[in-house]
């Protein structure tokens, strides 16, 4: 009896204990400012999400190098998506619920981003996307820092028609990135008196595209517009090369390089093909050089550095800028200063957010595969407005808006 | 409809089913054969294509990388039967714990060793003309290679002493040791055999498919639903499985598109399965 009333007290004594432990947090002062960050460092994906979490904790110490964003340091609180779905929703609902982020960048498939925006939306936190995608976004709390389709395809399309021919034919993947690009890609190739001789949409998984080359073959297009996502999807340029197509048909592709896949694929079958992103390693800006010797001190210099990578080091800075801006980490006041119509030197040129549409007036390079796993650039397109978007999105005038629109 | 288009529907449908083939060898040695539910396969074949890619930038030409592979990665197989495989057969749930253990572990390693992409080796640009079309050669060398490798895997278990020990070690290993055959030396070539296969697998498809940590992914799941439509009769059953729902997949997705070629390898995988519950080799009267 005695020991069962002295283990009672000891645990009274405990509880009292673990009380002042937990509510301890509560008292000490918080000294750093939360952001998100879900990307996919493990799975099919890694090839982009590896370099995206990097390019966001490179931006981070840079701002915190420089003191911070008012006059606190910022800490990233990083989760792994593992190339799965379910692991966006999962891990987004942590950092909204428990971690309580003020900001959330992540995403790499255009699913992710849907999964996530909406959630974004309604707990009211910016959530910014960095990478390429199909276009079409409106909504008040997603700022994009990657390209849109209407900045790339109608860039590349024209090339393409000037230097191979009007007939396309498209691969796709098989999620709304891939079929929403090829109705944009129809849409251009009928406005220049082009047409789309076919197209054939592919699991991520795929690995064998034997059927899609045969297909291609028996079409007799001039130019392949391929948008492979994901590791298995890069043996199509491959196969493509291996089936003595290349001579014939060209290839052109938005977000070929977007992954380092010219790195994989081999010299024979990486000629050549010709890719359009907002950034590349190899493109002569200003900043570039600075930007390549702050990654290659932290990382390495391994592998050349992608487009979402220098994506997200933007959206991070261009967030600080405006919660400076704001003096505060409010979400309506920093969205508020984002849409005052803020620009940052980026290692891709001056990027500035359209205060409308929140996506990035910014340069879109057109570049040629060589033989040592690089690119050549080809042409420059300094500040491409995101037409579409401006057009079809004024968040200014509308700000309950929520969608993703789509060309008819 | 032309001779030439019949012809390529007819060599591409092909191509995918050696594919199919070269990838699921492996896995009927180790899951049809032994009855090891190995869920590190895709690993292994990643393991193949990785000792392949590393051989060929060592200056092996690409014929020897392959061998390499194969018996690199036969190699390491002995060594995970050594340490795992053998304390757990015939307890069916725990080894297919362990070796998804092992798959994570082996991916994971294989990030951080290699990371994300690396340069591959690339297919040979020959290509064969076929009327208006053409296809890889390298394409066809793998039709042939899926071949070889079954009627070697056949002749390996069948005609050789080794062979008939290994069989008689699966089937009943009591009875086994006692005739005087070392029932766990043979078990560890067994499974060593099956990775090999694996690797072997690894190699020859890495040309075409470029080696990344997760390249097995996109086997894995094929082999398995081959192997367990194969049935009992392992070796001529998965050959029949996967050649059969590997080129209906692909004569589909030529037709249509990949995503129903994909629909309908699954979906002639259950119909097979209620048609046949046990296998499609369940009366066959063959050997192996």
């Amino acid at each position: 009896m005695t020991v069962l009333l002295w283990a009672r007290r000891q645990l009274a004594s405990l509880c009292v204990a673990a009380g002042v432990l937990v509510a301890l947090p509560a008292f000490s002062a918080d000294d750093t400012i939360k952001i998100g960050s879900l990307h996919d460092l493990t799975g099919g994906l890694n090839i982009y999400g590896i370099q995206q979490a990097q390019g966001l904790k490179l931006g981070v110490a840079d701002i915190n190098g420089k003191g911070g964003v008012l006059g606190k340091q910022i800490e990233v609180v990083e989760y792994d998506t593992q190339s799965d779905l379910p692991k966006y929703t999962q891990y987004a609902n942590t950092l909204l619920l428990k971690d309580k982020a003020v900001a959330v960048f992540g995403g790499l498939t255009s699913a992710s981003r849907e999964a996530v925006r909406p959630m974004m939306h309604r707990a009211k936190v910016p959530y910014f996307y960095s990478s390429l995608y199909e276009g079409g976004v409106c909504d008040r709390y997603n700022f994009i820092a990657g390209a849109s389709a209407s900045q790339q395809l109608g860039v590349l399309l024209d090339w393409a028609a000037e230097n191979y021919g009007k007939k396309f034919y498209i691969m796709a993947p098989d999620y709304n990135f891939g079929t929403i690009s090829a109705t944009w890609i129809h849409k251009y190739a009928k406005e220049m008196g082009g047409e789309v001789v076919g197209e054939d949409f592919l699991p991520l998984s795929a690995s064998d595209f034997s059927p899609t080359i045969r297909k291609i073959q028996q079409s007799q297009p001039d130019v392949v517009v391929a948008l492979p996502v994901g590791a298995s999807q890069t043996g199509f340029l491959e196969q493509f090369a291996a089936a003595g197509l290349k001579d014939k048909i060209g290839i052109v592709s938005t977000n070929y390089g977007s992954g380092n896949q010219q790195v994989v694929v081999s010299p024979d079958a990486g000629e050549g093909i010709i890719a359009s992103q907002e950034y590349f390693h190899w493109i002569d800006e200003p900043k570039n050089e600075e930007f390549k010797k702050t990654w290659q001190a932290a990382y390495g210099d391994k592998e050349p550095i992608i487009s979402e990578a220098a994506d997200a080091w933007n959206a991070v800075h261009l967030w600080a800028m405006a919660v400076e801006k704001a003096g505060t980490t409010d979400a309506e006041a920093v969205i508020d200063a984002l849409e005052s119509g803020l620009s940052f030197e980026g290692p891709n040129g001056t990027v500035a957010y359209q205060p409308g549409s929140h996506h990035l007036k910014q340069n879109i390079y057109i570049v040629r595969g060589n033989r040592e796993h690089g690119f050549d650039v080809v042409q420059v397109f300094k500040a491409v407005a995101p037409t579409y978007e401006d057009e079809v999105c004024d968040l200014t005038k509308d700000k309950t808006v929520s969608k993703q629109f789509v060309p008819e | 409809m032309q001779w030439d288009y019949l012809a390529i529907v007819a060599l591409s449908s092909l191509t995918s089913a050696s594919v199919l083939i070269i990838a699921t060898l492996g896995l009927a040695v180790i899951f049809g054969l032994m009855g090891v539910i190995n869920l590190a396969h895709g690993e292994f074949i990643m393991f193949g294509a990785y000792g392949a890619l590393i051989a060929t930038r060592a200056g092996m030409p690409l014929v020897v990388a392959i061998v390499f592979a194969a018996l690199v990665t036969g190699l390491f197989g002995a060594v995970v039967e050594r340490l795992v495989i053998r304390y757990l057969y015939g307890r069916l749930l725990d080894t297919l714990l362990a070796t998804w253990g092992l798959s994570l572990a082996l991916y994971q390693t294989a990030v951080l060793i290699f990371g994300s992409t690396t340069p591959g080796v690339g297919m040979p640009i020959v290509s064969v003309a076929i009327g208006r079309y053409s296809i890889s050669a390298y394409f066809l060398f793998l039709i042939a290679a899926a071949l070889v490798m079954l009627a070697a895997t056949y002749l390996i278990l069948t005609r050789t002493s080794y062979g008939i020990m290994a069989r008689a070690s699966i089937q009943d290993r009591d009875t086994a040791a006692a005739v005087g055959i070392e029932t766990g030396r043979i078990n560890t070539i067994t499974f060593a055999f099956g990775t090999g296969l694996a690797g072997l697998a690894g190699g020859l498809l890495v040309p075409a498919f470029p080696a990344t940590p997760g390249m097995g992914i996109a086997f894995v799941a094929k082999a398995f639903l081959a192997v367990v439509v194969a049935g009992p009769v392992t070796l001529t059953g998965a050959a029949v499985a996967a050649g059969t729902l590997g080129w209906a997949a692909s004569a589909t997705a030529s037709y249509l598109s990949t995503v129903m070629g994909d629909i309908i390898f699954f979906v002639a995988t259950i119909l097979l399965l209620r048609a046949f519950p046990n296998g499609i080799s369940d009366r066959w009267r063959l050997k192996l």
